[in-house]
């Protein structure tokens, strides 16, 4: 049950009246977890079971960690038990995999039997949302929730349940303990957010899907042009898809009453790459930074540890997307990027003699030559499709323009948006403008869809 | 954490609401402004396709018929539904025996009918690759405007030779026209379409706007989505496309080949009751709607080609076409089974030749039913 489809449509429609009608008494907390068991139940009943478990185990462990004096015990339950959930279900084929690889190489005829189940949707991002909760909580930042129903929910409210944002428990617990106030203007942000969201799933990211895919399926098959678009319009893509699931997610919680974190802030005018860090998928890098590049000792302990806590935390942060060693390159690449841009901006002249938009440049350049690694099926593919960018000549591309058209529309937005003309973007006609281009666009020209979002199946 | 950009303090009243960016864009409407995109958003939808029949050429001549390319463009079949209630007394639909799937638009069975008439009275409504439970919804939704008319519905038993063509198998089926059928209640068997594409389908009947953008999509981007479309075309701009002329109809498919010479032999069809039949439900309820519509109905069965049934085939269709009759009969639904075409008129199981639309027409001419019916003649 995708935001973008009619089941959800109704379900929203369903849930929604009722949840206003509820929302001031002690039926709205039941309400909400039920509906948001029900969304989770749609794709696979038996996740139920999982999110279920996870829950009971991080409120039991917090409830113990109040009542013990062995609260790191009861912290490293909570951390082993999600760990071991997110490797079970996550990275067991994935080891066994290189297992039987390495017992393959080592003339040894037995293989591990690899496992048969399928990665349960949102699992990495509900299990870190949930860690976080009994990690702050020994670290005194937050108070125990007593209620076992509003940290069920806390968990698994729907609008972000499978693709976040990860949102903090100081943030939301106690958005869901207070009566929300569900104003005009709250259904209002929530509609704009919305279809600023569809817009860029299905208009945006849905197409650019069609010639990515088509080119990263063979890439053996293409030249030059459009292996360097194809990389292009996955960068973008791969942003819209994302960026629009999460738009929607804090739209639909908007209109519920609850503030979800900004998760993408136009990372594509990064000037450096912890810049890009600090504005792509900002739930995820700032629960790494919290929860593992400090306690790893973050940059206090001189430069050689604190790149290596980088590299640490990059490398763990592309395991986080997903079981496959293209992720880990993938991760290990942004790392050299943030040591190079870092010392970069030590320089005087990097600081002060090169100017931003060329900074901006160099480091869109860059993430998009490490997306390679996220997107190829293999690092044999991302290799060849590095070596064929270099040297397999011209030929034409192809490429939609209307595409290109799209995507420099909306980086020539975010470019003013960022600039002292953004004054331009207050304006009442230019912003009902674009809504109403949007939504006369969704309709005329977008094709039905159905496509998932790339990021349900980290 | 840097949060470049993020103005935090448009129409924020709360500062708890402060505390966290609206957005990484601007693109924010209060309730107000929302109100005004909903009005300009439902003009543009509204608007949309009625200006566009202003600004789009589409002048059905003689002996018009919806091109084969264009049976899935059921906007413009309300167009030509429109236009052709405004210019003709009797309205023939059907699937592609009416259309005239082998023949040149002007051996069609409308054509044979004007020319019996001497003047322009008979109007050709089939679309090819139509069946009775697809043009039954074709109708409901898109043919609005046939009320008070004379209309001749031809029901081809072909939908009833097998589980397959009645819609009944249980294992999944693509058939023609799935948006058109009913797509919750009466269900039909073989349709397993998901949710989504069901009540996209139920939603798009009730909007003519997205009928009209599946028009555009038909007629000017070779059925394809404009995404799509970019991908065979990535240079060229969609604009040029959109050249506002229809395609004119073709007579590409037609062949004068009889199904003897053809080689076809005969078969043994595995017939659906009419009491079982989903098809002949449909078909039903498609005349009791232009009934209600105030429509005088006149029900043309077949004219089947009994020549390709074996001996046991024959005998089961006896009974069914009258079984189809008893039921015409008791609801005063005025008909004609016409007799079985010469052997070599038929192309195919259905499908007569060009004489054998002149036949059949004349047939049609002579039946007191018609004459009385249609022709206003006698009583």
């Amino acid at each position: 049950m995708l935001f973008h489809t009619w089941p959800f449509a109704l379900f929203f429609l369903i849930v929604y009246p009722v949840y206003l009608v509820l929302k001031g008494n002690r039926f709205r907390l039941p309400w909400l977890l039920a509906a948001s068991y029900f969304f989770y139940a749609c794709f696979n009943p038996l996740y139920l079971i999982l999110i279920g478990y996870s829950t009971l185990v991080d409120y039991t462990v917090v409830t113990r960690m109040a009542k013990s004096p062995r609260r790191k015990m009861w912290l490293s339950v909570s951390i082993i038990n999600n760990i071991g959930l997110l490797g079970f279900f996550k990275y067991a084929g994935f080891v066994t995999e290189n297992l039987n690889a390495l017992l393959s190489s080592l003339n040894i005829s037995y293989a591990i039997p690899e496992p048969g189940f399928l990665l349960p949707i949102g699992i990495s991002f509900y299990v870190f949302q949930s860690m976080s909760y009994t990690i702050d909580y020994y670290r005194g930042n937050i108070d125990r929730e007593k209620s076992i129903i509003a940290y069920a929910a806390f968990v698994s409210l729907f609008p972000r349940l499978v693709a976040g944002p990860i949102e903090r428990a100081r943030n939301l617990l106690p958005q869901l303990h207070k009566t929300p106030k569900v104003s005009l203007q709250n259904v209002a942000d929530g509609l704009s957010l919305f279809i600023v969201g569809l817009f860029k799933k299905v208009a945006l990211a849905d197409y650019l899907a069609l010639y990515v895919d088509n080119i990263y399926a063979a890439p053996e098959q293409y030249k030059s042009a459009a292996l360097i678009l194809a990389t292009f319009l996955f960068c973008w893509q791969i942003y819209f898809d994302f960026s629009g699931y999460t738009d929607m997610a804090r739209g639909i919680a908007r209109m519920m009453g609850f503030n979800l974190m900004l998760n993408f802030n136009n990372p594509y005018l990064a000037t450096g790459l912890s810049d890009f860090w600090a504005r792509w998928h900002i739930s995820l890098s700032s629960w790494f930074k919290d929860y593992v590049y400090i306690p790893l000792g973050g940059n206090r302990k001189g430069t050689f540890n604190t790149y290596r806590n980088m590299f640490l935390t990059m490398v763990i942060s592309g395991l986080w997307h997903g079981a496959a060693w293209t992720f880990v390159i993938w991760g290990a690449v942004h790392a050299l990027g943030r040591f190079v841009t870092r010392e970069l901006e030590r320089t005087p002249f990097y600081k002060e003699k090169v100017p931003k938009l060329v900074k901006q440049l160099f480091v869109f350049a860059f993430v998009t030559f490490a997306w390679i690694f996220f997107r190829a099926e293999s690092i044999g593919d991302a290799w060849l499709i590095i070596t064929r960018i270099f040297n397999s000549g011209w030929a034409n591309p192809n490429c939609p323009v209307w595409a290109l058209i799209l995507i420099f529309g909306v980086w020539i937005y975010q470019f003013v948006f960022e600039s002292k003309r953004r004054w331009i973007f207050d304006l009442a006609p230019v912003r009902i403008g674009l809504i109403v281009a949007m939504i006369l666009y969704l309709v005329l020209f977008a094709p039905s869809s159905e496509q998932g979002f790339i990021y349900l199946q980290f | 954490m840097k949060l470049n950009g993020i103005k935090t303090d448009v129409n924020m009243k709360k500062a708890d609401q402060a505390r966290i960016p609206f957005s990484s864009n601007n693109i924010r409407l209060s309730a107000h402004e929302w109100i005004a995109a909903a009005i300009v958003c439902s003009a543009l939808l509204y608007l949309g396709p009625v200006l566009w029949g202003h600004l789009e050429k589409f002048d059905p001549g003689v002996d018009y018929r919806l091109p084969y390319e264009l049976g899935n463009d059921y906007w413009l079949y309300g167009r030509y539904c429109r236009w052709a209630c405004s210019k003709y007394d009797t309205l023939v639909v059907g699937d592609s025996v009416v259309w005239g799937h082998y023949v040149s638009s002007d051996n069609t069975l409308s054509h044979y009918l004007n020319q019996n008439a001497g003047k322009e009275c008979f109007a050709n409504l089939g679309v090819d690759g139509f069946h009775p439970a697809a043009l039954g919804g074709l109708l409901r939704y898109y043919g609005r405007n046939i009320s008070g008319k004379n209309v001749i519905i031809q029901f081809n038993p072909l939908w009833m030779i097998s589980a397959k063509h009645d819609l009944q198998t249980e294992k999944e089926h693509h058939f023609n026209h799935p948006k058109l059928v009913p797509q919750f209640f009466p269900e039909i068997p073989c349709y397993k379409d998901s949710f989504s594409k069901r009540f996209s389908a139920a939603v798009e009947r009730y909007m003519p706007f997205f009928s009209w953008t599946s028009h555009l999509r038909i007629v000017y981007f070779e059925n394809m989505a404009l995404p799509n479309w970019t991908l065979e075309y990535p240079y060229q701009n969609p604009m040029s496309a959109v050249t506002l002329n229809i395609p004119a109809p073709n007579d590409d498919l037609q062949e004068n080949v009889s199904w003897a010479e053809k080689g076809i032999a005969q078969e043994d069809f595995q017939w659906i009751e009419p009491a079982q039949s989903l098809q002949w439900r449909f078909f039903r309820q498609t005349v009791d709607l232009l009934r209600a519509r105030k429509n005088t109905v006149f029900v043309v069965v077949g004219p089947f080609n009994e020549h390709m049934l074996k001996p046991d085939g024959y005998k089961i269709y006896q009974k069914m076409k009258s079984e189809i009759e008893a039921w015409l009969r008791q609801n005063n639904v005025a008909y004609c089974i016409p007799s079985v075409l010469p052997s070599e008129l038929y192309r195919d199981a259905s499908h007569p030749l060009g004489r054998g639309y002149a036949m059949l027409a004349k047939q049609l001419f002579e039946n007191e039913s018609f004459k009385s019916t249609i022709l206003n003649e006698g009583d």
